[in-house]
Order: structure tokens, then C-alpha cells, then sequence
């Protein structure tokens, strides 16, 4: 048994908009999904949200709740009897690929059917642009997992690496009252060399994976996040690998700052748009952020 | 699908409170815009226990997280370096002078100062049912094989919302009202897997009644800045929401062939909202099910709702007080915002607490 991706996608905020929330573009994005695969709400058993930022820096109840609603899952047991479950997994930019290892628990154990990973953010005051010192864009994805009785497709182990020493990246939110606009705030700080730590442990992470799992990497299609705008690149010489073997989107035209948790999603649907590239067998999913951190699983399309 | 034949159990328990305690006499006497709130009368919370803010003191939300885990390992056959997961499932994340994290995860950190350093590492955020989330989503990664074992814990300095209760309330009927009944713990446990029925999680099964996920909110204040809890309480805890959890438990035993009275419980652990909610939750459960419940093991009139690690911080006081005992059957049942709903039973015969 093997955890396949049924369905994909991604949301930005209508243009049209002054803000949006985190919540309606994970809604909407799973939604999607869910048109594409032909499946209505209550198919879903467990929905699993790893959004990081989020409107006015709400901290309960956990956003999943509240996408699973605005979604129509597992509204009221005494009025429909079908369940569904949900909570918010965060840990940075690696949220999905932890989701994926979830999921890969909770379908194998057969805890339930069907599994969506949301991954939306958006500033806290409503709209990235707005604020110069905010890295990210407003956008949000989903994934819609299920089992697969091909044991050669789907994903393969995920597995976590991390560095030693500092965290490289911290955002958070001040709540000391100083600001008297604590929630539509923000900071992200980095420290001087957090770009260079990650690429470091990124490439030693992916090149861990591979001998780990016995892959080729000439024969690999990295999907990646994309935490500065030459992340690709630089990976691609790291690796002595054609520019092209490195797939990290940004976010469209529309939006400020860099994907964040959505960023796996857009840089798969980039990558399959039509279907797996000549020369390549699988992919090899790649995350890297704050921590740092970087969580890697290969993936074989079913019908590659 | 696979067939399971794993299953987990609990390791090793871990809890640490500040030692500042904080009557609700004390606490009742800081509400500016209101006089003599009968808190303790409707809650049962006589006091609760009062991180020290300094941030030098380490008893922030990860400062007391890192505490609870250091707790379970000293109580634990494992050492840092063997654990293969560590799930964080704190509501409040503020690490240093008032700042709630958001990334990285505060399990990538407590990883670093634990020293277990290639241990798979996020945060889970589910409300009240963290820990329990935690647990489930640890059980069913053990019983696939993904790990051997792991951690999951809690620190919870959610006091700020009963400053800024104090600060802002003006009514008996204000939707901060249930935030002077909180109080700061961390907890931490650690599951490996189980050898035998006697020692085992049996089952964790948890819903989600996302309709009501608006009932309760926390988020900063918009008046004062700090943490603020609003919540409706009336419409949380209504007969309607009991029923919630009776149906869906009891059709979850009825799938397996079984009712409430076969499930032989030593002991129920409710969510630690208030003495007034268990009892009506008990009674409630009763007439549902038809049968007795088993002992309640209750914390709330001494710790207040400790939030996300209630139901630990309940078994832990007991189960070092003499109070519960090993080798008997737990029943741990969430209430949390969301709302999370559901049962998890498990045989404790082995626990270092």
C-alpha cells in the first residue's frame, strides 16, 4: 500500500480584495480539490492544516476547525452521522511533507479514507503587500492523499534533517502591548546567514536522501519551496545538475513576497503539468525552512 | 489496507507547575469593571498555579514545555537521542518577553536543548485536544512502523488571558469570563510499543464538530494588546453538544460490538473545564449510556483548566498522589474548541511518573 496524491491546488486572493484570510484561500483551494477528484465533503475523514500565518494571529481555535467548516466537513454529528476530524500541523515552510507523513500513518493504520492537507498564509493584517519587511505571499494550496494499492507509485519515506545552532528564521508576533495593533502584526527575522545555512543543509539533506533510498539523481525532478529567489539555481549547481532538474515556484505576478507553506503544491503542479518530464522517474520533494529544517520524500506518479 | 497488529502504549509521563500560586479570590479582586465575580462558587476553581513572567525564569510556554519533557525523561528508559518523533502541542507560544512563535516549530526547538538532535520534530495546535491530538497522531505512527517511540508535550502559560479578563470585563456574561479560570502546567509523555493488552493505548478515536468551530476564540486583544480568550460558553457546553460525544462514542463502541458497561473503566478523565462541567458531563454520560461511570480523577479545583494538558496534568498529580493506580483501565475524554470530540482508552500498568 502506497499514499498517492489524488487531487492538487492552489489559491491566490482575488484581486478584487483588500485582504484575505487564510481560511477561505485553504477552503477554497481544498474545495478544488475535491471538484477534481468528484467527491463530495463528508469523503474527507481527516483534514490536516499547516498554514503558519494567519489572520490576526488567531491561536484557537486551530484553523483547520474552521477550513473543515467553511468546506462543509463533518459539520454536526447529530444532524449528518459521518465524522471528520481535523487539526493544524505547523512547523514552517515543512509543514505539507510532515502532513504527508501523517497521513501516510493514518491511511496505512486505516484510521480513515482520505486525507487533505491544507497550506494557506496570509499576513495578519490581511494583505503580504503591505508590509516591506514580511517575506512571504498570501497564498494557499491544498492536497487531497489516498491509499494506492501500487506499492511502485506514491510516496516514498519522508524523512527530517536539521542543523545545529540557531533557528536561522523566527517569526512571531509581539504581544507585550507595545504596539496596540498586536493583531495585524508581524516580524520575520533572519539571521545575517540563514540563506547559506539552508542551502548547506538542503543539499546535504537531498544528497542524504538519495543514497538513503537508493535513488538516481540524474533520473529525479526536485520539487522544491523556494526560500529566496535563486534557491533553485544554487541548488542546481550544488548538485552538478541541469537548471531545469530543479522545480521551485514563485507565486504569481499578483502577489509580493515568496510562496511559503503552499510552495511544495505549486512546485508540484509545475512539475506534472504535463505529466513527468522525459528522463525522470520520480520526483524527490524537497522543504527547507525555518529551524532550520528540511523534510525530503521521493514521489512516483500513478500514471507517469 | 494493512493489517495492524502494533499498537502503543504510555511510557513515561512527565509534568512541571510554577510554583506561584494564585488564589481565584486574588484573581477575582484585579477585575476592574466588575465586583465580586462568583467564579469559584460556578467553577470549583479555588486556585490555579501562576508562570513567573520573568523571561530569565524559563517559565514561558516553551520554558515549561522543555521542563515537562525533561520530567518525562527522567522517568522514561530512553534517552534524548533515542526519541524518533517529538510533537509539540502547545496553544500559547510565547518563548522569551511576550512573543508567541510561529515558526520555527517550538518541537524544533525543544529538540535542540533536549539533544535530540535527529528526532522528526513539528508542532500540532488543536485547542484543549492537543495532547490527546498529539497522542493519536503518535499511536498511529508507531502501529504503521514510521517510528518506535516519541514525544509529545505541552506548555501552557495561559494566564495572560486572565489579565486581560481582569482588564476588559465588564459583565458576569462576558465572553472572558471562562479565562479566569485557567492555570500554567507543562506536560509531556512518551509512547513506545506496547508488548501486551495489559499495557496498551486500546483505541484513540477524536471528531471534529466543525459547525461550532466559532465558540471559542483566542487571538490578541484588540482593546489591551494581551492574549484574550472569548468564548461562548452557554452554547459550548449545551445539552445539544453533550450529545455530540455521547453518539458519536457510542456508535463507535456499537461498531466494535460493544457498549460503555464492557469497556470495565477504572477511571474517566473529563477535560479539566470546571467541577460543574464534569459533574453534569458525568450525569449526562450516565443517562446516555445507561450504566455507572467509573471514578472521575479531577485537578480543576487546585490547577484550574490547564488547557491543552488537562487531561496529563490530571493523571500525573494522580497517579504520584496514590490516588489512581497502575494496572487499571483510563478513559480520557476531550471538550475542547474546535470542537474536538472523542475517547481515548488505554490500560496503564508500566508508567514512570
Amino acid at each position: 500500500m502506497s499514499t498517492v496524491i489524488t487531487a492538487a491546488s492552489t489559491t491566490a486572493p482575488q484581486a478584487a480584495r483588500d485582504s484575505d484570510t487564510s481560511v477561505r484561500l485553504a477552503a477554497q483551494a481544498a474545495q478544488d480539490c475535491l471538484a477534481q477528484a468528484g467527491l463530495p465533503p463528508h469523503a474527507v475523514g481527516v483534514l490536516v492544516n499547516v498554514g503558519v500565518y494567519r489572520e490576526n494571529n488567531v491561536i484557537e481555535p486551530a484553523l483547520a476547525a474552521m477550513v473543515q467548516k467553511e468546506v462543509g466537513i463533518g459539520l454536526d454529528y447529530l444532524v449528518e452521522p459521518v465524522a471528520g476530524f481535523s487539526f493544524d500541523l505547523m512547523n514552517g515552510a515543512c509543514g505539507v511533507l510532515n502532513a504527508v507523513q501523517v497521513a501516510q500513518a493514518l491511511l496505512g493504520s486505516g484510521s480513515t479514507d482520505r486525507v487533505l492537507v491544507t497550506a494557506a498564509d496570509v499576513h495578519p493584517g490581511g494583505h503580504a503587500g503591505a508590509d516591506p519587511g514580511y517575506p512571504y505571499a498570501d497564498l494557499g494550496a491544498a492536497l487531497l492523499l489516498e491509499r494506492c494499492a501500487d506499492d511502485d507509485s506514491g510516496f516514498g519515506p519522508v524523512r527530517t534533517y536539521s542543523a545545529r545552532g540557531t533557528e536561522g528564521t523566527v517569526g512571531y508576533a509581539d504581544l507585550s502591548g507595545a504596539s496596540g495593533d498586536e493583531r495585524r502584526l508581524i516580524t520575520v527575522r533572519r539571521d545575517g546567514d540563514w540563506a547559506d545555512r539552508l542551502l548547506d543543509l538542503t543539499t546535504d539533506s537531498v544528497l542524504g536522501y538519495v543514497l538513503e533510498e537508493g535513488l538516481a539523481l540524474d533520473r529525479t525532478l526536485l520539487v522544491c519551496n523556494r526560500p529566496t529567489t535563486g534557491f533553485a539555481a544554487q541548488m542546481a549547481r550544488r548538485l552538478d545538475l541541469d537548471a531545469a532538474a530543479v522545480v521551485a515556484s514563485g507565486a504569481p505576478a499578483t502577489q509580493d513576497g515568496e510562496p511559503h507553506t503552499a510552495a511544495p503544491v505549486l512546485s508540484y503542479l509545475q512539475a506534472v503539468r504535463d505529466g513527468l518530464p522525459e528522463g525522470y522517474d520520480q520526483l524527490l520533494f524537497v522543504a527547507a525552512g525555518a529551524g532550520p529544517s528540511v523534510v525530503c520524500t521521493s514521489y512516483r506518479p500513478v500514471d507517469r | 489496507m494493512t493489517t495492524i497488529s502494533r499498537y502503543s502504549r504510555f511510557e513515561a509521563l512527565g509534568a512541571y507547575l510554577p510554583a506561584a500560586v494564585q488564589p481565584t479570590s486574588e484573581l477575582v479582586a484585579q477585575v476592574t469593571g466588575v465586583s465580586n465575580l462568583p467564579v469559584e462558587r460556578i467553577t470549583g476553581v479555588a486556585e490555579r498555579r501562576v508562570a513567573d513572567p520573568d523571561p530569565e525564569a524559563g517559565e514561558d510556554s516553551f520554558g515549561l514545555a522543555l521542563r515537562a519533557a525533561r520530567d518525562a525523561l527522567s522517568n522514561s528508559t530512553y534517552e534524548p537521542a533515542q526519541l524518533d518523533v517529538v510533537i509539540c502541542t502547545s496553544i500559547s507560544r510565547d518563548k522569551g518577553g511576550g512573543r508567541y512563535h510561529f515558526e520555527p516549530s517550538f518541537a524544533r526547538m525543544l529538540v535542540e536543548e533536549l539533544g535530540a538532535h535527529s528526532a522528526i520534530h513539528f508542532d500540532v495546535s488543536n485547542a484543549c485536544a492537543g495532547m490527546i491530538t498529539g497522542v493519536y497522531i503518535l499511536d498511529r505512527m508507531i502501529r504503521q512502523g514510521i517510528v518506535r517511540n516519541g514525544m509529545v508535550v505541552s506548555g501552557e502559560r495561559i494566564t495572560p488571558v486572565s489579565r486581560t479578563a481582569a482588564a476588559e470585563m465588564d459583565s458576569i456574561r462576558d465572553p472572558q469570563f471562562a479565562s479566569l479560570t485557567v492555570g500554567d502546567s507543562g506536560a509531556a509523555v512518551i509512547l513506545d510499543e506496547s508488548a501486551d493488552e495489559a499495557d496498551r493505548i486500546h483505541y484513540v478515536e477524536l471528531m471534529t464538530a466543525s459547525a461550532y468551530s466559532h465558540l471559542c476564540l483566542a487571538m490578541p486583544s484588540d482593546r489591551t494588546g494581551g492574549l484574550a480568550m472569548y468564548a461562548d460558553q452557554k452554547r459550548m457546553h449545551a445539552k445539544e453538544r453533550r450529545r455530540l460525544w455521547s453518539s458519536f462514542y457510542g456508535d463507535f463502541l456499537a461498531k466494535n460490538g460493544a457498549d460503555f458497561a464492557d469497556e470495565k473503566f477504572d477511571y474517566i478523565i473529563l477535560h479539566q473545564v470546571a467541577t460543574r462541567f464534569i459533574e453534569s458531563s458525568i450525569e449526562h454520560a450516565e443517562a446516555a449510556f445507561g450504566t455507572a461511570m467509573p471514578e472521575s480523577l479531577s485537578v480543576v479545583e487546585q490547577l484550574g483548566n490547564t488547557a491543552s494538558t488537562s487531561h496529563f496534568m490530571a493523571l500525573s498529580q494522580h497517579l504520584r498522589a496514590g490516588t489512581a493506580r497502575q494496572g487499571a483501565k483510563f478513559l480520557l475524554v476531550p471538550a475542547a474548541s474546535g470542537m474536538v470530540l472523542g475517547a481515548l482508552s488505554a490500560t496503564i500498568s508500566n508508567l514512570g511518573v
